[in-house]
């Protein structure tokens, strides 16, 4: 199964990345999307799982397809000015450090002593969650709640015809 | 008691007034605030005088805070009224209000009435802050200030050519002079360790005489270098003819009756200390009597009734500092005190003379203008006795005190003195003669010559009879009288020293077969400069035409001007001109200025090739910056 | 190669790498501002990943899930925020190429 989960999601990004088209791109993400929130449940925690569906995938997915939409910017534009640097620099870096850091993960014998140590454990359910959330952490909560009311006031000022 | 500070203060606030809101205020409310000021500060000066006469040993000393404080420098803002202060003061506002009203009149269609009130209002302050400092640097402070209302007022036709250009000659010369003040006064603090002028003469009081050539002398010939400047002696008194090229009133006051007199006023102040180092007296001496008889053969022959004057001016304040050299403080003081009255007159009646004629300064275009300007014309003849030594007026006392004194020093000193004494009264018989005798020269401008109005005349005849009279305050005891103006000044003369008094008071001589040779020569060669030019020209010419050699050196100064030009000021404007195109523009400008800057350029050009203003540019590099950090780390 | 294959916490690990790789290869090569943003989205679910596989092998602690939480929390903010300022570019200069977005440079 994880297999199945981790092709999906790395296929779906890859498959982002060369759509030339934005729309396809977007559905692309949600695929992928989808695929972490496989992953997710084979964590043993189908509440990230849940959070991840209906978060990524509903809302901000269809916040960012709502703003092509609106943008009406399908395709991408034909480039101002050639850069070729820019495309194969940044090709041949991600594939270094792609490679580097799987090499490193894969080679280390503390990542592999961590995975052999965990042994089963219960599923995450969401009145742990929510225990946790609104004992220890509830400043933070607060202060992202905040913080996502600031988000909002700054979009819809960002946004604003001017007068 | 009076508030010190407020008399000088009062015409400081004249100054503000007249210089921020005396163009809105209009010429009536300018005048009375710049008459008014000064005429308050006289008669407050009057009051302070009083109260100094009535104090313990004639001197009131205040101190209003600590002004200056570092290390053993301890500078405290105070003034101080003595004898010496208290008469420069009332010779400062006395005779500076009259002036200031003589200029209502004068000045009265001129562009900037107000600015020039501004300027001649803080002079006065800056004179009276000179005076009546109680240290040294408070001194300077005045010292400078006049300087600078000076250059002011002299480049107050800032239109012109030439008043500019004097006004800026007359500021450098008093930097040069400045600058050995400053050193003088450094001198003394290394000296004293301190600079307030009681410290100072409290302790010279216990030092002896110093007969060699040691620091007290280089402090007093420094000190004395800065009054050359102050006061126009050779070597430094090539700016004083040329200050003439401001308003006459200006070369009145400041040029003739006060701030020329800051020298001698500075040598006063310190005379204990002077008279410690008799080295620096013989030096003041020779300087005083050479400036005294160039600067008279040089008026022998001016053209300029204005230049004559200013001549005069440098010569009689050679005279000055003949006295003082021949230790004769209270007769260089008494000569000042008198010369203040009658040289004023005389600009004032040159300046009545220049305005009745439109401006016009040149000698040998007046004429025949007794009868048109009779106030005029007998307050400058008062004033002409006066300055050549006619018996009973006040140049004759003055002017023979300081030649008796110059005799007892040294006979030589004595004929010199009389010489340029005879020269005096030639050049100023030949100034009233062509002025006033003969035929109109210009009988356009003679025709439209008028009297002038009151406030041009009132100060005349009372600078007249103070010419007169002034004389009286020191009638030196050869003739009967008790010289009471060194009495007068000696609580400030002999400040802080022994009881023992110092060394003008043996008076033997032959002082009545000396007075009468000097006066004898001097009526008569008085005499035959009113009997060249009565008739005109043609006289004088003739004698011109006899001497040529000696006519054309006279003429010319001496080539003073063009010499200085030649030999000094154009190997400095070379050097200059090296240090410009050298120095300046390709080592400083160039090594020092723009070549780091181009360097800073390059490396900026260099560096911001990376700023290319593409985000994903700047994420690639970001990108990079963590591969980088991930080799060094888990290498 | 087993870790990768299986179930177990490398390949979890590995899976969340090549996610934050593809992120930045988005970010670095596409030019579209839209496309930019979504690649950033792919690098916060490459954390995410990351990082409640490390909670699995700590017995599931549920700290992981609130963090989790906590980024999807700030993710949305920045969803906002960035889809906002994407479109106050697009009003300005008709266009959504970030290499058009030049004008500090000029």
């Amino acid at each position: 199964m994880f297999v199945v989960f981790a092709l999906i999601t790395l296929l779906g990004a890859g498959a982002m990345i060369l759509q030339k088209n934005v729309i396809t791109a977007g559905l692309c993400m949600v695929l992928c999307f989808f695929g972490v929130a496989g992953l997710f449940l084979l964590l043993a925690n189908p509440v990230a799982a849940a959070l991840q569906l209906i978060v990524y995938s509903g809302a901000i997915m269809v916040l960012v397809l709502f703003v092509i939409m609106l943008l009406n910017s399908h395709e991408e534009e034909p480039a101002a000015q050639s850069r070729p640097y820019q495309r194969w620099g940044g090709v041949a870096l991600c594939a270094v450090l792609g490679v580097g850091a799987l090499r490193l993960v894969m080679k280390s014998p503390a990542a592999a002593a961590l995975g052999a140590k965990a042994g089963p454990a219960p599923a995450m359910t969401l009145e742990k969650v929510g225990r946790e959330l609104f004992s220890a952490h509830l400043l933070a909560f607060e202060a992202v709640g905040l913080l996502l009311l600031a988000a909002m006031i700054a979009a819809v000022a960002l946004t604003k015809k001017e007068p | 008691m009076i508030p010190l500070w407020l008399i000088p203060v009062l015409p400081l606030l004249g100054s503000a007034f007249n210089g921020l809101l005396g163009k809105r205020a209009g010429k009536g409310v300018v005048s009375v605030v710049a008459v008014g000021t000064v005429a308050i500060s006289f008669l407050l000066s009057l009051l302070a005088f009083a109260a100094m006469k009535g104090a313990p040993g004639h001197r009131i000393e205040t101190t209003y805070f600590e002004w200056m404080a570092a290390g053993g420098l301890s500078v405290p803002f105070g003034m101080v009224v003595d004898p010496l202060s208290g008469a420069f003061m009332l010779v400062i506002t006395g005779i500076g209000a009259l002036i200031h009203l003589y200029s209502v009149g004068y000045m009265h269609e001129e562009e900037g009435y107000a600015r020039y009130f501004a300027y001649l209002n803080l002079f006065v302050f800056f004179m009276l802050m000179l005076v009546m400092g109680s240290s040294l640097p408070l001194l300077f402070v005045g010292w400078e200030g006049v300087g600078l209302c000076s250059y002011l007022l002299i480049g107050y036709y800032f239109e012109t050519d030439y008043a500019p250009a004097a006004g800026l000659k007359a500021f450098l010369f008093n930097r040069v002079g400045d600058l050995g003040m400053a050193i003088g006064m450094m001198a003394l603090f290394g000296m004293f360790g301190t600079l307030t002028v009681s410290g100072i003469l409290e302790q010279a009081g216990r030092l002896h005489a110093e007969l060699g050539w040691g620091l007290l002398t280089f402090a007093t010939l420094m000190l004395f270098v800065g009054a050359t400047g102050k006061s126009a002696q050779i070597p430094l008194y090539l700016w004083l003819p040329d200050a003439m090229a401001g308003p006459t009133p200006v070369s009145a006051l400041i040029h003739a009756a006060t701030m020329v007199t800051s020298g001698i006023y500075l040598v006063c102040r310190l005379a204990p200390v002077f008279t410690l180092t008799p080295h620096t007296l013989d030096v003041i001496a020779w300087v005083g009597v050479a400036t005294a008889l160039f600067a008279a053969t040089i008026g022998l022959v001016q053209r300029d009734i204005k230049k004559v004057l200013a001549y005069s001016t440098v010569s009689q304040l050679g005279y000055m500092f003949l006295g003082l050299g021949s230790a004769g403080y209270a007769a260089g003081f008494f000569h000042v005190f008198t010369h203040a009255w009658f040289k004023a007159l005389l600009f004032l009646g040159a300046g009545s003379v220049i305005h009745a004629m439109h401006h016009e300064q040149d000698l040998f275009r007046m004429g025949g203008l007794r009868e048109k300007m009779p106030i005029t014309f007998w307050t400058m003849a008062i004033a002409t006795l006066a300055i050549m030594g006619f018996p009973g007026l006040s140049g004759f006392f003055s002017k023979d005190e300081i030649l008796y004194l110059a005799y007892l020093k040294n006979p030589a000193l004595w004929a010199l003195g009389v010489v340029g004494a005879c020269c005096t009264s030639f050049y100023m018989w030949r100034l009233m003669a062509l002025t006033f005798w003969g035929e109109p020269r210009d009988p356009h401008a003679h025709e439209h010559a008028h009297e002038s109005p009151w406030t041009m005349t009132a100060p005349l005849a009372v600078l007249a009879v103070g010419s007169a009279v002034a004389g009286l305050w020191g009638i030196p005891k050869a003739f009967g009288g008790s010289f009471a103006i060194e009495h007068f000044l000696e609580p400030a003369l002999t400040f802080g020293q022994k009881a023992t008094g110092h060394g003008a008071g043996h008076h033997e001589g032959p002082a009545w077969l000396l007075a009468g040779i000097s006066t004898i020569l001097g009526i008569a060669s008085g005499a035959l400069g009113w009997w060249m030019y009565k008739d005109g020209l043609a006289r004088g010419e003739a004698l011109g035409a006899k001497l040529p050699g000696l006519h054309t050196v006279l003429l010319n100064k001496y080539f003073v001007d063009e010499g200085v030009e030649a030999y000094l000021l154009r190997p400095v404007r070379w050097f200059g001109n090296l240090m410009w195109k050298l120095v300046d523009v390709i080592i400083i400008d160039g090594l020092g200025v723009n070549l780091p800057g181009a360097l800073t350029r390059v490396a900026g050009d260099f560096t911001a090739l990376w700023q290319t203003g593409r985000v994903r540019n700047y994420a690639l590099t970001m990108g990079l910056g963590a591969f980088l950090l991930l080799y060094v780390f888990l290498k | 190669m087993d870790g990768l294959m299986s179930g177990n916490l490398q390949g979890y690990l590995a899976v969340g790498l090549l996610l934050f790789v593809a992120g930045l290869a988005t970010v670095l090569v596409r030019r579209t501002l839209l496309m930019q943003f979504m690649g950033i989205e792919l690098m916060l679910n490459a954390a995410n990943v990351v990082l409640l596989a490390f909670a699995r092998t700590h017995g599931n602690d549920v700290r992981g899930t609130v963090f989790y939480l906590f980024i999807i929390g700030v993710a949305a903010c920045e969803a906002a925020v960035g889809l906002a300022l994407v479109i106050a570019f697009h009003r300005h200069r008709q266009t959504t190429d970030a290499d058009r977005a030049d004008l500090l440079k000029q």
